[in-house]
């Protein structure tokens, strides 16, 4: 006789958001910069941050910095990267 | 190098106390106290905060704002059963009008539509400050298993519009979760081994059969739907059914159903933030404690081998725990749990003080609780690193000998940022309270001799912790200039467990501590 089982897996419907698609070109947009705040992510973003705007001749970036990299970002944080036509998110050491 | 920042605005709305808010169309506030809530229905501050405002609308009046379609609106005030009106916002004209930043966003207007208080986001405090100006009772427990506060999402008429298919958002916030599906394997399948392929980690588990889950539900009151808490990383709703089907898997009697419904409430508490507790590359797995009653009513082991394999209690009620996190919250250890090295803890972390052998105050009530109360507290660890002293007879040597264990906590050279957990064995327990030494003596002892000399750090600008040495304080230890290891005394937790033979105690790191990582969380059960 076939054993009937509680599914004891979460069944939460996800909201799954579509990545955006790829921008075009560099030139003129404006970069958001996340910093998670782990050590050592404002040398790479430095870096970044000269090769875009050297290289990509991007418009404009934006700098902004988790206060912990031990929680999501706060609502103020995301605030301020909104209207960005892209973001790099620096993650580790 | 040029940097642009913009400032982000703190101020929640440009309408200040003694304003007069914008008309509401349709209603007359008349000269009543009524507040005013903007929400969205797929914001989880909003639903979160719907239940509390339920419970002030019984004696107060509370208008709902909707900033969403009326299907989304019919959908969220069914799903959370809002006892108060709620209106649309067409348009989005007034939630403009108000000039508002986020949801939820309260006002609390007077006669005439002065406003007389308003907040954005959830606050229990801020609740209950607002009852009590609307002469009703306070509304917010501390443990009902919601955070103190929780910010709220960006107002709709905000929002950049977006492309893409919009899917339902999960119900977060309402009472009741979806009934769990039931599963058919056929009898040409070993149960054990489809269990195993399909649910939890790496053990084989118990089948969640419909007749263990009933006797499982039996041992609780509340409704099997009730959603107890939206377990992290994934946020999925652990419903009372759910918990008991992990129950079942990790092999728990049904009484224990009281410890798992305020433990998962526990754990998913914002201050243990075990979304980065289950994500990190880090270490830490939640380590439980059990203090009061409880211990001997389902026998949890304290004495020998408290951290091992000879309880049922402590290791199906950690093994449960661990269960709930992977399925239900869907940190799994070949995904999104991170963890480099991992914890053996990550299977089942949970003790029981041996309070019988603490000569001092149990460790739930120095958190706040009466000595019979059970209580159930949760710390974001690391393994255990033992501390062998058994030649010293006094409370200072006993205490020395942790200290050089203390001050290896996350690595040598880091300090501040991190906290301990002291297991004394009964044996150094005694040691030290036979010299008239009170707890907070010994903790004051620990911080006063932990630190990591001056020394370490010369020639090391790179290591880890060298970076930070301008935050630390400079302390004399034994006539050497150290960094002191804590930020306070209270950084050392001190509890007591083990067997009476052994002069073993134990020192466990904690993961990121404080606001800014991980808070220890204690709750009643």
């Amino acid at each position: 006789m076939a054993i009937r089982l509680i599914n004891p897996m979460s069944e939460t419907p996800v909201k799954v958001a579509p990545p955006p698609e790829r921008l075009p070109t560099l030139h003129g947009k404006t970069v958001g910069l996340l910093d998670i705040s782990k050590a050592g992510g404002s040398l790479f973003l430095d870096r970044l941050e000269t090769l875009l705007r050297e290289r990509f001749q991007v418009a404009s970036v934006v700098r902004v910095m988790k206060p912990t990299f031990a929680k999501p970002a706060p609502v103020g944080i995301i605030e301020q990267l909104r209207g960005v036509d892209a973001v790099v998110e620096a993650l580790a050491d | 190098m040029q940097r642009y920042t913009r400032k982000f605005a703190k101020s929640d709305t440009v309408l200040d106390i003694g304003q007069t808010a914008p008309p509401i169309p349709g209603l007359d506030l008349g000269n009543d106290l009524a507040l005013i809530v903007f929400f969205e229905t797929d914001c989880p501050t909003c639903r979160l905060a719907v239940p509390y405002l339920n419970k002030l609308a019984l004696g107060a009046r509370v208008i709902g704002i909707s900033q969403d379609d009326q299907a989304a609106t019919n959908q969220f005030t069914q799903q959370l059963a809002t006892v108060f009106p709620v209106q649309r916002d067409s348009g989005l004209a007034l939630s403009r009008r108000f000039d508002l930043t986020f949801v939820p966003s309260l006002f609390l207007l007077g006669s005439g539509g002065r406003v007389l208080r308003s907040h954005f986001g959830f606050d229990k405090s801020v609740l209950n400050a607002i009852a009590v100006q609307m002469h009703c009772a306070p509304v917010a427990e501390e443990f009902d298993g919601a955070p103190q506060s929780k910010p709220g999402c960006m107002s709709r008429h905000l929002e950049p519009k977006v492309e893409g298919e919009f899917a339902p958002a999960a119900a977060i916030g309402s009472a009741r979760g979806l009934p769990a599906s039931a599963i058919e394997v056929p009898d040409v399948e070993d149960q054990f081994e489809y269990c195993f392929r399909t649910f939890g980690d790496a053990l084989p588990v118990i089948p969640p059969t419909l007749e263990r889950i009933a006797r499982m539900l039996s041992a609780v009151t509340v409704d099997r739907s009730e959603i107890i808490a939206r377990v992290p990383p994934c946020y999925g709703e652990a419903t009372v059914e759910k918990i008991a089907a992990n129950a079942v898997m990790a092999g728990c009697v049904p009484e224990m159903m009281r410890v798992l419904l305020p433990l998962v409430r526990a754990v998913c508490d914002e201050r243990l933030n075990v979304h980065g507790v289950q994500a990190t590359t880090h270490f830490a797995a939640p380590l439980v404690i059990i203090n009061g009653p409880i211990r001997n009513e389902l026998g949890f082991a304290y004495r020998q081998n408290a951290f091992s394999n000879v309880a049922r209690a402590n290791s199906t009620l950690g093994r449960a725990l661990q269960l709930i996190l992977v399925n239900i919250g869907g940190a799994r250890p070949d995904g999104i749990d991170m963890s480099t090295l991992g914890n053996p803890g990550k299977f089942c972390y949970c003790i029981a003080e041996h309070e019988e052998a603490n000569p001092w105050e149990p460790f739930h009530v120095e958190r706040g609780f009466q000595p019979q109360q059970s209580a159930l507290t949760i710390f974001a660890a690391e393994a255990p690193h033992g501390v062998s002293e058994h030649t010293a007879r006094t409370p200072e040597q006993v205490l020395k000998s942790i200290s050089y264990a203390l001050a290896t906590v996350w690595t040598y050279r880091a300090c501040l940022g991190y906290e301990a957990l002291v297991v004394l064995a009964p044996e150094h327990a005694r040691t030290i309270h036979r010299a008239g030494w009170i707890k907070q003596q010994a903790r004051d002892f620990l911080f006063e001799n932990t630190g990591v000399p001056v020394r370490a750090y010369e020639n090391a600008p790179d290591a880890e912790g060298s970076q930070l040495v301008s935050k630390y304080k400079e302390i004399l230890i034994d006539g050497e200039r150290c960094y002191q290891k804590f930020r306070s005394p209270d950084s050392i937790r001190i509890m007591v467990a083990g067997g009476t033979a052994g002069k073993f105690s134990a020192v466990i790191g904690s993961w990121a501590a404080g606001p800014r990582g991980s808070e220890m969380v204690t709750y009643p059960i």
